[in-house]
C-alpha cells in the first residue's frame, strides 16, 4: 500500500517541491500550511509519516509536535522535522519534543526520499 | 450633425450579412457583427431607461440591453410571435466591447449584398429619420434596409464611444 | 493561480517575503524593541533562505543567510536591534527582490556593499561550518546498541534500524534481552531490548553513524572495528566524475527564466471548495448526459431539455465563482506604500505617519493594479506639496508630524478610496494664477471653489513652483484621472487651507459579491445592498392612504421620506395590501422605500449595467437570479439624494 505522508509547512513553494518529490517517490501526499492545519489533518486521518518545518505561524512544529505526541494515535508515527538552524538547540529541543528525524535545509530531493524511506521502511 | 457610417463593402463589392425582419420591412446587418440568434428571454424591464433599449436579458451571465428598433423607425411596439427572435450583435467601442440584443419579428438568413444594387438613403420620401439608415439594397425579394446603429444609439453613449462605433466595419 | 513550476512558486512566494519582510522592517523602525516584529523578520528572512537554497537560488540564499544570522543574534539577545541595523537590512531586501528576479550575475559588487555594511552595523560574524572529516574504511564492525525507551514511541523503528545494518553487509545480530522489566512494570511502547551486531565489509564508521543519526545522541552504542582480516588487493575504480548532473547554467529548463513568471492570484481555500462544488455538480450533470446518450429515448427531450438548463445554470455560477477568484483585498495595495512613504519622508526631511483604514476590502486584481500608479501620484503630491516640514507644522500650531490617511471602504457597486493628509490645504492663490497664465481661465473670471480645484485636473498643470525630484515625474494629474475614469470611476478633491486636502476616487467594481436584500416591486425583482438596510417595517394600506401626498413615516421621532418605489418604476400594478418599507441609510440620512414584497436575503454577484444605461442612475448594477432572471441593484446613494430632494421640496412647499 502506498504510504502517505502529511507535509507542513508554511511556504508553499517548499510544500510544492517537497510534494512534487514524494509524489514521484510513490508516496501519497497530504499539505498543511502550520501547525494548527497540521494537527488538524493529523487527527482527521492516519499518515504512515509527518515532515514539518519548525518556524510557522500560528503554531510552530515544535508544538505540533508536542501536540501530536499526546494523542496517543501518534504514538510511533514518524516525524521529520526541517531545519536550518546551525546550533543543535534546536534540534534537541525538537526530539525532546517526540521528533523521530530531521532533515537540514537545503536539501536536495533525493535526501528527503531517503530520509522518508529509512523512517518509513519502504 | 455627427457624421454617419460608412458601410465595410468587400474589395468584391459584396457584404455578408444577416437579414431580419421588423413588421412589414427587411434589414440586414453586418454577419460579423452578430454573435447568436437567440427564442425570446425573460426580460427585465429597467425602470427609467430610454423605451428604445428599456429591458435587459441575462446572455451568459452578462447583463445585455434588449433595443427595440422599431421604436427607432416609428413602428408601434407588437407582440412577440413565434416567429419572434433576438439578434445579438457586439458593436466595438472605444471602452468596450459593446454587446446588445436586437428584438426582430422574424430572422432569415445570412445573405450576400451587392454594392452595385446599392444607394444611400433618398434625400426625401423615407418615412424614417434618413440619419438613421446607412444605405437601401436592392434585391430580388425587394429593398433591404442598412440601419446605422452608431447613430440611433449614439444619444446613449458618450460621444468618444459613438465616434468610434461609426468607424467599424 | 500557481501551477507546477516550483521556480514561478517561489518567484510568487519570495515577493510575498520579502514584502512581510519590509512591512515587519518599517515596523521595527518605530518600535526596536518590539520582540514579535524582530522574531516575524527573522522568520521571513529564514525561510528566504531556507526555500531559497531549496531552488537554486544560491546567491540569494548565500545573502540572506547573512542577514538572518544578523538578526537572530537580535531574536537571541547578544545584539540590540538599532536603526542602522533596521536601514541597512531594507536595503538589503531591496538587492534579495533583485536576486529573486535575476540571477545575480554583476550585483556581487553591490551585495558585497551592503554586507560589508551589515557587518559595521554588527558585531562579530557567523562562524563558517566545519566540513565532516571522512575517515578511513575498515573490514568490519563490532558494536552494540540500545534505543532510548521514548524512540519507539517518538517513530524510530528498531526493526528498521537493523534492516539497515543488514543492507551495509554481513550481518550477526543478536538481542539482548537483561534490561527487559518484569512484565508488571513494562511499558508496551518501550524498548528495552539491546542488540550485539556483528557487520562484514567495507563499511565506514560513516555509515553505521548515518544508520543511528536520529537516535545517536540519547542511545546506547558502541562500536569497534573488527580485527582486520588479511589483506585483500583493493582495485580502485576510476569515478565517473562526468556522470554529475551538468551545471544549472547549461540547463535552461531547470534555471531560471529571464522573463518574469506569470500573474498569480492567491486565492482563500474556501473560494476554491465553492469552485469544486460546482465543478462536483458539473461532473454529475455529466454522468447524467452521458447516461441519457447511451439510454433508451423514452421521454429523453424532456430530460436532455432539464440537463442542459443545469448546466447551463452550472456554467454561469461557475464563471462568478471564477470571478470572484480575482478579487483580492486592497491590503496589498496599500502595503506597498508604505515603503514609499517612509522614502518619501527620508527626502523630504518631514515626519510622515501612514495610517490605512479597510485593508480588507476586496478589489478585483486588475482594477487595483491599475489603481497603484495613480495613488502613487496622489500620495507624493499629499507628502511632498500637501504636508508642510515640522517646523512649520509647529509654527502653525500642528504636531509636528504629518498624516497621510489611506482608507477603502465599498460602497454599493463601488469601491471607494480616499487619501487624505492633514497638511497645508491646496492654494486657491496659486491654482488661480496658473490657470490664467496657461489661458484655462480669465483673469479675474468667477469660479466656485469647486470649480477652481478642478482646474489642477488640466494636462499640464502642477501646482508646485518648482517641480521637485519627487512629484514631477512625467505624470500629472490629468493622468491620474483620466486613468481613474478608464476604470469608470471618478475622482473628487476637498481641500480646506490650513487643514489638508481630501482626493477621494470612487471605482465601480467590475465584480464584486455583496449580501443584498432581495425586493419585488410590481412585477420586477429588485436588490437593496444589505450594508444600507437599517430597517424593515410594513406599511399599512390606512397608513400608505393617509400619508398619500406627504411620503413621509415618523420613525423613532425623526420624520423619514419614503419613495414609493413602485410609482417611481411605473410598474402600472396595484399595490400590494402588505407593502414594507424599507429604510436605507447613508451617514446619517435615511430614506424608506415601498417595495411590495420582501423576498429575503440574497448572495449578490454584481455585474455592471450596459453602456447604454449609463444614464440610468437609479441602478448600482445588476445581478443573476437563481433561475437565470435579472435582478436590478438599487444604488443607495442615489436614492437617499433623490428623498433628501423630496424632502427639501416638501419642506419648501411648507
Amino acid at each position: 500500500m502506498t504510504a502517505s505522508i502529511l507535509t507542513v509547512d508554511d511556504s508553499p513553494s517548499l510544500r510544492m517541491a517537497i510534494r512534487i518529490a514524494l509524489t514521484g517517490a510513490g508516496y501519497a501526499v497530504t499539505e498543511a500550511g502550520d501547525g494548527v492545519e497540521g494537527l488538524a489533518a493529523a487527527n482527521a486521518a492516519k499518515f504512515d509519516l509527518i515532515i514539518t518545518d519548525l518556524n510557522m505561524p500560528n503554531m510552530d512544529g515544535l508544538t505540533m509536535i508536542r501536540e501530536l505526541r499526546k494523542d496517543p494515535a501518534q504514538c510511533g508515527t514518524p516525524i521529520i522535522f526541517l531545519t536550518t538552524e546551525s546550533d543543535d538547540a534546536m534540534k534537541q529541543q525538537a526530539k525532546a519534543a517526540g521528533a523521530t528525524g530531521w532533515l537540514v535545509k537545503p536539501f536536495v530531493p533525493e535526501q528527503l526520499i531517503k530520509v522518508s524511506r529509512k523512517v518509513l521502511g519502504r | 450633425m455627427q457624421e454617419q457610417t460608412t458601410t465595410q463593402w468587400g474589395a468584391d463589392g459584396a457584404l455578408e450579412v444577416l437579414t431580419f425582419d421588423l413588421q412589414e420591412e427587411t434589414f440586414a446587418l453586418e454577419a460579423i457583427m452578430v454573435r447568436e440568434i437567440l427564442d425570446l428571454l425573460p426580460e427585465t424591464i429597467v425602470p427609467g431607461a430610454p423605451s428604445l433599449v428599456g429591458s435587459v436579458v441575462n446572455f451568459r451571465g452578462k447583463i445585455i440591453p434588449i433595443a427595440d428598433l422599431r421604436l427607432a423607425f416609428g413602428m408601434p411596439a407588437a407582440e412577440a410571435t413565434v416567429d419572434s427572435r433576438i439578434v445579438v450583435i457586439e458593436l466595438e467601442t472605444e471602452s468596450e466591447a459593446l454587446q446588445l440584443g436586437i428584438r426582430t419579428d422574424k430572422v432569415h438568413e445570412v445573405a450576400t449584398l451587392m454594392r452595385d444594387n446599392s444607394e444611400p438613403a433618398p434625400a426625401v420620401g423615407l418615412r424614417w429619420r434618413r440619419d438613421y439608415v446607412r444605405e437601401l439594397v436592392r434585391t430580388q425579394d425587394g429593398v433591404i434596409v442598412l440601419p446605422d446603429l452608431a447613430t440611433i444609439f449614439r444619444t446613449f453613449l458618450g460621444a468618444g464611444d459613438a465616434a468610434a462605433l461609426s468607424t467599424v466595419h | 493561480m500557481i501551477g507546477q513550476d516550483p521556480i514561478a512558486a517561489f518567484r510568487v512566494e519570495a515577493g510575498e517575503l520579502l514584502e512581510q519582510i519590509e512591512q515587519g522592517l518599517l515596523d521595527l523602525g518605530h518600535r526596536l524593541d518590539d520582540r514579535d516584529l524582530v522574531d516575524a523578520v527573522f522568520r521571513g528572512l529564514h525561510t528566504l533562505k531556507g526555500s531559497g537554497a531549496m531552488f537554486g537560488f544560491d546567491a540569494l540564499a548565500n545573502f540572506t543567510h547573512h542577514c538572518e544570522t544578523a538578526f537572530d543574534r537580535v531574536r537571541k539577545g547578544l545584539a540590540p536591534a538599532t536603526q542602522e541595523l533596521v536601514a541597512v537590512i531594507l536595503s538589503a531586501q531591496d538587492h534579495m527582490r533583485a536576486l529573486v528576479d535575476g540571477d545575480g550575475k554583476g550585483l556581487e559588487a553591490t551585495g558585497d556593499a551592503i554586507l560589508a555594511r551589515l557587518q559595521a552595523a554588527i558585531d562579530g560574524a557567523a562562524g563558517t561550518p566545519v566540513a565532516a572529516v571522512a575517515e578511513a574504511p575498515a573490514q568490519g564492525w563490532r558494536l552494540f546498541f540500545r534505543l532510548p525507551p521514548e524512540a519507539m514511541a517518538n517513530g524510530s523503528n528498531p526493526l528498521m534500524l537493523l534492516d539497515e545494518l543488514r543492507e551495509l553487509g554481513e550481518c550477526k545480530i543478536v538481542a539482548r534481552t537483561d534490561a527487559i522489566p518484569p512484565l508488571t512494570d513494562l511499558v508496551p511502547v518501550e524498548c528495552h531490548i539491546g542488540w550485539d551486531v556483528e557487520l562484514r565489509g567495507d563499511i565506514s564508521r560513516d555509515d553505521i553513524d548515518d544508520v543511528f543519526i536520529f537516535v545517536m545522541d540519547d542511545m546506547e552504542l558502541k562500536i569497534e572495528a573488527l580485527a582486520p582480516e588479511p589483506a585483500v588487493e583493493t582495485v580502485s575504480l576510476p569515478v565517473a566524475a562526468n556522470d554529475a548532473p551538468p551545471p544549472a547554467e547549461a540547463n535552461p529548463a531547470s534555471g531560471r527564466p529571464a522573463a518574469k513568471a506569470g500573474e498569480s492570484v492567491r486565492v482563500p481555500a474556501e473560494r476554491l471548495d465553492e469552485l469544486m462544488d460546482r465543478v462536483g455538480e458539473l461532473v454529475i450533470v455529466q454522468s447524467r448526459l452521458s447516461q441519457l446518450a447511451h439510454g433508451s429515448a423514452v421521454g429523453s427531450e424532456m430530460a436532455l431539455r432539464s440537463i442542459s438548463e443545469e448546466i447551463e445554470r452550472l456554467a454561469s455560477e461557475l464563471r462568478d465563482t471564477m470571478m470572484v477568484l480575482r478579487m483580492v483585498p486592497v491590503a496589498t495595495l496599500f502595503g506597498r506604500f508604505r515603503r514609499l512613504v517612509h522614502d518619501l519622508a527620508r527626502d523630504t526631511g518631514k515626519t510622515i505617519d501612514l495610517v490605512t483604514e479597510g485593508e480588507a476590502t476586496e478589489v478585483d486584481k486588475t482594477v487595483m493594479e491599475r489603481l497603484a500608479d495613480p495613488m502613487v501620484h496622489l500620495i507624493r503630491n499629499s507628502c511632498d506639496h500637501g504636508l508642510e516640514t515640522p517646523e512649520e507644522r509647529i509654527a502653525a500650531g500642528k504636531p509636528a508630524s504629518g498624516q497621510v490617511r489611506l482608507s477603502a471602504h465599498q460602497q454599493g457597486g463601488e469601491v471607494v478610496i480616499t487619501i487624505r493628509d492633514d497638511g497645508r490645504g491646496i492654494d486657491r492663490e496659486r491654482v488661480r494664477a496658473k490657470a490664467e497664465a496657461q489661458g484655462l481661465i480669465q483673469p479675474g473670471q468667477v469660479l466656485a471653489d469647486q470649480e477652481l480645484l478642478q482646474m489642477i485636473f488640466h494636462p499640464g498643470f502642477s501646482t508646485a513652483a518648482a517641480v521637485t525630484n519627487l512629484s514631477g515625474r512625467g505624470v500629472g494629474m490629468d493622468v491620474v484621472k483620466r486613468t481613474i475614469e478608464s476604470l469608470r470611476g471618478a475622482i473628487d478633491i476637498k481641500s480646506a487651507p490650513g487643514e489638508g486636502s481630501t482626493v477621494t476616487l470612487r471605482i465601480p467594481l467590475t465584480l464584486a459579491i455583496i449580501d443584498g436584500l432581495l425586493v419585488r416591486v410590481g412585477e420586477g425583482r429588485y436588490v437593496i445592498p444589505l450594508a444600507a438596510v437599517e430597517e424593515c417595517i410594513e406599511l399599512s394600506l390606512e397608513d400608505d392612504l393617509r400619508s398619500r401626498g406627504r411620503s413621509f413615516i415618523t420613525l423613532r421621532e425623526r420624520l423619514v421620506p419614503f419613495l414609493r418605489l413602485r410609482e417611481m418604476f411605473e410598474t402600472g400594478t396595484r399595490p400590494d395590501p402588505h407593502q414594507k418599507i424599507v429604510v436605507i441609510a447613508t451617514g446619517a440620512e435615511r430614506v424608506g422605500l415601498v417595495v411590495d414584497q420582501i423576498i429575503g436575503s440574497h448572495q449578490t454577484v454584481i455585474k455592471s449595467m450596459s453602456a447604454l444605461h449609463r444614464d440610468v442612475t437609479t441602478f448600482a448594477g445588476a445581478t443573476i437570479l437563481g433561475d437565470g432572471g435579472v435582478a436590478l441593484i438599487l444604488d443607495v446613494v442615489q436614492l437617499v439624494t433623490l428623498g433628501q430632494h423630496q424632502e427639501e421640496r416638501l419642506r419648501a412647499a411648507g
